[in-house]
């Protein structure tokens, strides 16, 4: 077969349709991306998180106090599962958009008729879909183990689909911004990491000193620990309101944030 | 008739205040193979970069077969081949051809048939499912090419496809282009090898500095420059334009 046999010529006039959304096609290459690596990619963080559960809950947990009525080993589940769940968006579209910019074939990308709202979407689709996985598959595994219930589902799936758009989007913001992998690893192990366990994974900020207190509800990975334990357990520290606000907040300012960075393309194009 | 790429008053001002082009107008007509030729700066890059949407215009209009150049119509009609290799490492040769089709809409059946035919045709089809990372030098720019050709471009860009390739692999990639062209397809192609634009190309612009030095017919320059060939050409117009730029500082 020669080139010239396998070469026909669009209209330039004919309108442009798609058969099968590019949208999508973008949305299969970024889960398919992490599924290829699924034991680095979910396996790993749910096996280092069950960890946790263990070491703290389930080994030390006798010996530690009830937290608010609430047994120990299952105090600690909601803040686990909503930092495995943040972890896995954020370091996943961080990585995947960094790659794709340092490599440069984001440019295939870019320069296809893809809408600027549609690769910001499909960019950011892979952190949710890897998200929503970690966390299922921590939540049947939380359960199992330390028979924590949920009270209440409706803010649990709210919080979720929260979180998972939040943490999508500042991967996707991370990723283009960073100019290099230690900027990325940077973010994750002196912000990410610390903002979550001072987030109250593993204790109720109301035994902290009062300074300590006021710092942790400036920490917006507070309310997300908060809004996952009142979906886990029925209660928290704040209430169910103030804690899905932050939320709305947080997921609406980055998505506002990410949004102008595709559309402009700040960054993403000279 | 409609010129495959219109481009009107495109000035480009990188971030740092650098101006790489100035205020550049050209046309490509349908169905011509055009080189681009100028030196290493002159902006040949950036120009293909605005037409492909991944470098900001500051000033100016583009136009792909009469359609504003980000408007989806025009995308679809434009293939791209980059200077620099970018492809992506996660995927498999088979999967890079296949996924670009699909931001360009295609079916997952057709895309596949697609890939196979093109694999087929640039000798690929042994790598399919071997990642861009493990393939030659010469492979992974075939592959640039036949992914830049999944989408059945009109206007098919090839900025530099034969920089640092061997003799062997040049002369492939220019069979391929000829034919292409033959097929009908506009091709615009930069280079700065002389002897390339002098094989391939009917129509010629020299860029330098950010702007149109000369443009026309192959045969149009030698004629004008009274050289035998296009690196006579080339040279005559480089020195005229040097010759101009020390005037205008005086
Ligand atoms: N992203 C960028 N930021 C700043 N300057 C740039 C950028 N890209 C290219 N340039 C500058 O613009 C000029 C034209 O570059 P380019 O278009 O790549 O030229 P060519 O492709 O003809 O070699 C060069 O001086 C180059 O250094
Ligand atoms: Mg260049």
């Amino acid at each position: 077969m020669s080139v010239s046999d396998v070469t026909t010529l669009p209209d330039p006039d004919a309108p442009f349709v798609e058969d099968r959304r590019g949208l999508l096609w973008l949305c299969e290459r970024e889960v398919v991306r992490f599924l290829k690596l699924w034991m680095q990619t979910l396996i790993a963080p749910v096996m280092s998180s069950l960890l946790f559960i263990v070491v703290f809950g389930l080994a030390l947990g006798d010996t530690i106090a009830d937290v608010d009525g609430v047994p120990y080993k299952q105090f600690i589940v909601p803040g686990l599962v909503v930092q495995a769940i943040l972890t896995a968006a954020y370091s996943n579209n961080s990585s995947t958009v960094f790659q794709a910019r340092s490599d440069r074939f984001i440019n295939d990308v870019l320069s296809s008729p893809l809408r600027w709202w549609e690769v910001n979407i499909g960019l950011a689709i892979g952190g949710v879909v890897r998200g929503l996985l970690t966390g299922i598959l921590l939540l049947v595994l939380g359960v199992a183990i330390t028979g924590v219930g949920v009270e209440r589902p409706l803010v649990l799936i709210v919080a979720t689909v929260l979180v998972l758009i939040a943490f999508a989007q500042l991967g996707v913001i991370a990723g283009i911004y960073a100019n290099s992998w230690d900027f990325m690893a940077f973010v994750t192990s002196l912000v990410i990491l610390p903002l979550s366990f001072l987030g109250g994974i593993f204790y109720s900020v109301d035994r902290l000193p009062g300074a300590w207190e006021v710092v942790s509800h400036v920490n917006p990975i507070f309310y997300l620990v908060q809004a996952f334990r009142i979906g886990f357990v029925g209660h928290g520290d704040v209430s169910t309101w103030l804690a899905l606000l932050v939320l709305v907040a947080l997921a609406a300012g980055l998505s506002a944030w990410c949004a102008w960075l595709f559309r402009t393309g700040h960054r993403l194009k000279p | 008739m409609r010129p495959a790429l219109s481009v009107r008053g495109f000035t480009k001002t990188y971030d740092g205040g650098f101006t790489a082009v100035d205020g550049l107008d050209l046309d490509v007509p349908d169905g011509s193979f055009f080189g681009l030729l100028g030196p290493n700066g002159a902006g040949k890059t950036t120009l293909i970069g605005a037409v492909c949407n991944l470098v900001r215009p500051t000033a100016g209009e583009i136009e792909v077969f009469g359609h504003p150049h980000d408007a989806r119509n025009a995308r679809r009609l434009v293939g791209l081949a980059e200077q620099d290799i970018n492809l992506d490492r996660f995927l498999t040769v088979s999967e890079v051809l296949i996924y670009h089709a699909g931001f360009f809409g295609m079916a997952r059946r057709r895309a596949k048939g697609r890939a196979e035919e093109l694999m087929d045709v640039f000798d690929l089809t042994s790598k399919a499912k071997v990642r861009p990372t493990a393939l030659s030098g010469g492979m992974r720019r075939r592959l640039l090419l036949a992914r830049a050709l999944m989408h059945e471009p009109r206007l098919l860009i090839l900025d530099e496809p034969t920089a640092g390739v061997d003799v062997e692999l040049r002369s492939e990639l220019w069979e391929y282009t000829r034919k292409l062209h033959a097929a009908g397809t506009t091709i615009l192609l930069t280079t700065h090898y002389l002897e390339e634009a002098e094989a391939l190309c009917e129509e010629i612009a020299l860029i330098r500095g950010g702007r149109i030095i000369a443009r026309d017919s192959a045969d149009g320059l030698r004629a004008r420059y009274g050289a035998d060939d296009i690196a006579g050409v080339y040279l005559q117009a480089m020195s005229d334009a040097a010759g101009d730029d020390r005037g205008a500082a005086r």
